[in-house]
């Protein structure tokens, strides 16, 4: 049975590193700030040279794209605090257990970018003049949901191999998310991309769910196939998320990482 | 409940073709501390971390207050804590906020009320709106021990507790673990490479070599299967009278300086020795008799192996 006093215990926890850390003020605000600023700008050159809409795919693209690398972000670095700290043993002698502690860091990401998405959101309409509820708040909340479950699955993937492979691929927490930006299609239209690229693009739901987004913000309309299609993936990925992190973790304690990982 | 809080059987674990701990049986009785003792590699913190939940065992059986642990981890866990000089709390936050996180994960009723008993019993009060990181060794010990105390466990597995610990902050540790065998009668299984803190209090000690037990006793009994006594004599007389004496009966020795030597023999051969010396006209004027300590046993079996 899910104890929620333990589930508490880990949130609190995350407050207090998150604020204490600069390390964690630059990896979620400042890095979100400084990349929508950097689109917001862009977007400005862009609307008056080229056209409204594409500046306006690039803003709404980015702020939906830090939703994405935030919810996966929080999945997978909160770990590398314990193993850092050398106090990952003492959290996993208490009686928690990991959906407990997946839970934790479901509920961490989630409070995590309603915070960041409404700060990202305020910034973009008071210097860019740009309305995300343009897109609609139902349509939104629906694309934010997708985006979120996909963090989960990568971030649980990357909890799973630094379980295994403990602190040799920590860098994978901050970059492996990056390499979805172009391949998915975050910031412009899907038919930039070649054709070939195009087809691998949309083995992944943040495809779907970025093209859904575009659409919704030019005819207000939601592309339910396109969202449908996202979270039929996205369920699809979640399970193989958890299967291969299930054998991570048990291949980690098998073969004694696990209590390696502190060093 | 169970008098015997941890009973563990024919427990192995093999990393490839190695084996780490190799079909182990014990117990921890109620209110008892039981040493962990062997060489380095000989199979502590494997058998600790299996203990713990966090290796997992090819074979064998845990079982915490007659329950399986595998089965019943939540419920074991809940019961047991653990501390180690190898692990740290947080580091980033502070010492109220690292207890505030353990006594979430324990569900521990009225905390800050428990938490601040704990603090006080440990003279820390005064560090606990301070950053982990910033503490001394000693202090990040004393915090150690309250996140393993958080829970009023039944059983503390500790390992190594007091290595990189001063004299004095040691010596606190281990009165603090006599304190709660008597007081809460709290059974501990205990690591450490200072047999004389273990001599101090372990009631039982279980030596492992290669993941094997290849002895199991109280301090006082192991050193009893030592039979070798070292005996220093200040003597006045001829030391090349000595010299044919411990020759001819086959003795180590050593002299230690004109007037002073050292002979190793079986302890209950020292009557015989003094007498022998006392008739060769050898006047003594000072016997040290050492007794073998569990150092001494360890040592033995240490080399033996080798």
């Amino acid at each position: 049975m899910i104890s929620w006093r333990r589930v508490k215990s880990i949130l609190l926890e995350e407050y207090f590193i998150s604020k204490r850390s600069l390390e964690i003020f630059f990896d979620i605000p400042f890095f979100a700030f400084t990349s929508l600023l950097l689109a917001g700008f862009i977007a400005s050159f862009i609307s008056s040279s080229i056209g409204i809409i594409g500046a306006q795919y690039l803003i709404l693209g980015m702020i939906l794209w830090e939703c994405l690398r935030i919810t996966q972000y929080s999945m997978s670095v909160s770990v590398l605090w314990e193993i850092w700290s050398r106090n990952l043993s003492n959290i996993f002698i208490s009686p928690i257990s990991i959906v407990e502690y997946f839970i934790s860091l479901m509920i961490s990401s989630i409070l995590k970018i309603t915070i960041m998405s409404t700060m990202l959101s305020l910034i973009a309409f008071f210097f860019f003049k740009f309305n995300i509820l343009e897109v609609g708040l139902m349509n939104l909340i629906l694309i934010l949901f997708n985006l979120v479950f996909f963090g989960w699955s990568t971030g649980i993937i990357i909890l799973g191999l630094i379980f295994r492979f403990s602190t040799r691929v920590q860098a994978i927490a901050w970059g492996i998310i990056f390499l979805f930006q172009p391949l998915t299609a975050a910031l412009y239209p899907i038919s930039i991309l070649p054709s070939a690229i195009q087809k691998v693009a949309f083995l992944f739901p943040p495809t779907y769910v970025f093209e859904a987004a575009r659409e919704a913000l030019r005819t207000s309309n939601l592309n339910w196939e396109y969202i449908s299609t996202a979270f039929i993936l996205n369920i699809v990925y979640l399970i193989g998320a958890l299967i291969l992190f299930k054998y991570l973790f048990k291949s980690s304690k098998d073969m004694g990482q696990f209590a390696r990982n502190e060093g | 409940m169970s008098d015997v809080i941890l009973q563990v059987d024919g427990l192995i674990k093999n990393y490839k073709t190695f084996t780490a701990v190799n079909g182990i049986s014990f117990k921890v009785p109620k209110g008892k501390v039981i040493g962990l003792l062997g060489p380095n590699g000989a199979g502590k913190t494997t058998t600790i971390q299996v203990l713990l939940g966090i290796t997992l065992s090819n074979g064998g059986s845990i079982s915490y207050f007659g329950k399986d642990f595998f089965k019943n981890r939540e419920y074991c866990l809940q019961r047991i804590n653990y501390t180690s000089s190898f692990n740290n709390l947080q580091g980033k936050i502070t010492v109220l906020e690292n207890l505030l996180v353990y006594s979430n994960l324990y569900s521990i009723k009225n905390s800050r009320k428990k938490i601040k008993e704990l603090v006080e019993y440990f003279e820390i009060s005064s560090l606990i709106n301070q950053r982990y990181y910033d503490l001394s060794s000693g202090q990040r010990t004393r915090v150690n021990l309250i996140k393993a105390l958080i829970n009023d466990p039944m059983l503390i597995l500790m390992d190594e507790p007091t290595a990189s610990l001063d004299p004095d902050i040691a010596d606190k540790l281990l009165s603090l673990i006599e304190n709660l065998r008597k007081t809460k009668n709290t059974s501990i299984l205990y690591t450490s490479h200072d047999m004389e803190e273990v001599t101090r209090i372990c009631d039982e000690v279980i030596f492992l070599d290669k993941g094997k037990i290849i002895a199991q006793d109280s301090p006082l009994g192991l050193t009893k299967r030592i039979s070798k006594a070292q005996v220093r004599l200040t003597f006045d007389g001829e030391n090349k009278i000595l010299e044919k004496y411990f020759k001819k009966e086959k003795l180590k020795f050593k002299f230690q300086t004109k007037n002073i030597v050292t002979i190793d023999t079986k302890e209950e051969k020292v009557p015989k020795l003094i007498f022998s010396l006392s008739k060769l006209g050898i006047w003594i004027t000072d016997i040290e008799v050492k007794k073998p300590t569990l150092e001494d046993f360890f040592l033995q079996i240490a080399r033996n192996i080798k």
